[in-house]
């Protein structure tokens, strides 16, 4: 008996270790992961639309790259049965408005890809519409955790 | 134990009489005249006009209640201008439902004359003389220059007439008593500013009109007292979420979501919807957000440079 339960603990922990280091298979940690991603991109093109760092194109382009790729990855990760966290009911509840949503903001970003702005000028206009995609997006699927 | 429990129940007691007291004489000034409806009667010589009027309206957010939902969800885009009302107000008060203020002549306020609209916003009292609840801001819409107020009539009446009329606001007792609203305006509507700031600093001064009049911020930045009034001393401190869960922020220097912001991060706030750490913006503040982004540069520095100089409500935070 007690030796039974002891191998069911070292089994358990095993399992434990195994879920850790697999830690692709949680799709709420992978999605945070993800938009913690998108966020570090934007900060430094934020501050440049902001007036506060000077224009790099370069420095957009990397941006605008992590958002597409982001943006292909984002759908695939809120399977049934990963709901919680900041992701609201909705997903769920309205998936092909989500998907609606995820693919604006596929088509902006390529959109400004493909503009490849030289200045910030020609920057703003396209950069807008990015920054306008996740804010609709996170207005309806996104909810705040207190 | 048991001296104890006899010693507390008169006193328990006690306090409800003086309650019960309390409303007697709420009620029996009420029946004296004192909930007369105030209004005014001249209005300024001035020449309304429209396009003055739309920064007015962005900046008072008046889509924000008035916009009718779509499909349930909050209007976006040029549906803001669509002001049918619909939404409901589910309060701590009851649900007050958001009327039709479009021009239709019917159901909305298109026969409205000048005097009238300009006692609804600053007096809060209706065509017919009834007091409106303060659910509609006009204690702040009261602190507005009544030209702008003006000015925003002009432009609401270049808007699509909408029918349908909304459902009457389903209040629980006493708040149902439409007439007790008169002594809380004695108590709560005022039309002098709010906080000191130098008068001769012009991005000050707009600043502070556009948050504490027409941007009707401390409506909900602001914690209420018993009554459901503002309380001065804690000005944009950050208040319960009047319609819903959760805490509105304090939103003074000593706010923690808007700590270390500086006036271009507030700014761009207004203007983008995301924050220092591009986070974006989220609840009841995405369209007060969206209202704010159709203002000029200049106004929304002037607002961000307001929230600077505010007094930090909770200092020891």
């Amino acid at each position: 008996m007690y030796k039974t339960s002891i191998r069911i603990s070292v089994l358990a922990c095993a399992l434990a270790a195994a879920t850790l280091a697999l830690a692709g298979d949680d799709p709420g940690h992978e999605r945070h992961e993800l938009m913690e991603g998108v966020r570090d991109a934007a900060k430094p093109v934020g501050a440049m639309m902001k007036g506060e760092a000077d224009y790099d194109q370069a420095t957009l382009m990397t941006s605008l790259e992590t958002f597409a790729s982001a943006a292909d990855q984002l759908g695939g990760l809120f399977p049934d049965g990963s709901e919680g966290g900041e992701a609201a009911p909705a997903i769920w509840e309205d998936r092909a408005g989500f998907e609606a949503a995820i693919a604006e903001w596929q088509d902006v970003t390529a959109a400004a890809i493909a503009a490849n702005p030289a200045t910030l000028d020609d920057a703003k206009p396209v950069v807008g519409p990015v920054f306008g995609a996740c804010k609709n997006c996170h207005d309806s699927y996104r909810i705040e955790e207190e | 134990m048991a001296p104890a429990r006899t010693a507390t129940t008169p006193i328990v007691l006690k306090k409800s009489s003086y309650y019960l007291l309390g409303t007697v004489a709420v009620i029996a000034l009420a029946a004296i005249g004192l909930t007369r409806t105030t209004t005014t009667n001249e209005l300024p010589a001035h020449s309304a006009d429209a396009s003055p009027g739309e920064r007015i309206f962005w900046a008072g957010g008046c889509a924000s209640c008035h916009a009718t939902p779509v499909d349930g969800k909050r209007a976006k885009g040029d549906d803001k201008l669509l002001l049918g009302g619909g939404l409901e107000l589910d309060t701590p008060f009851g649900v007050f439902h958001v009327p039709n203020i479009s021009p239709h002549v019917e159901d909305g306020i298109g026969d409205w004359s000048m005097l009238e609209f300009v006692n609804a916003m600053q007096h809060g009292v209706s065509p017919d003389g009834r007091h409106y609840y303060p659910s509609f801001p006009y204690t702040s819409y009261a602190k507005m220059n009544t030209e702008d107020v003006m000015d925003l009539r002009a432009y609401l009446a270049t808007l699509p007439e909408v029918a349908g009329t909304t459902p009457e606001h389903a209040l629980d007792f006493p708040w149902s008593v439409r007439r007790g609203i008169g002594l809380w305006k004695r108590m709560n509507l005022k039309s002098d500013p709010v906080i000191d700031v130098a008068e001769d600093d012009e991005q000050l001064l707009l600043g502070r009109y556009l948050v504490e009049s027409a941007g009707h911020c401390g409506e909900c930045h602001t914690p209420r007292d018993g009554f459901g009034g503002m309380i001065a001393s804690e000005w944009l401190g950050g208040a319960a979420n009047p319609d819903g869960e959760g805490k509105v922020p304090d939103i003074t220097p000593s706010g923690k979501n808007v700590s270390g912001w500086s006036a271009s991060d507030i700014a761009y706030y207004l203007e983008s919807g995301f924050t220092p750490d591009f986070d974006t913006v989220g609840g009841t503040m995405v369209a007060v957000q969206e209202n704010m982004s159709r203002l000029s540069a200049d106004d929304r520095a002037a607002i961000a440079a307001y929230l600077n100089a505010v007094p930090a409500a909770h200092p020891t935070n």
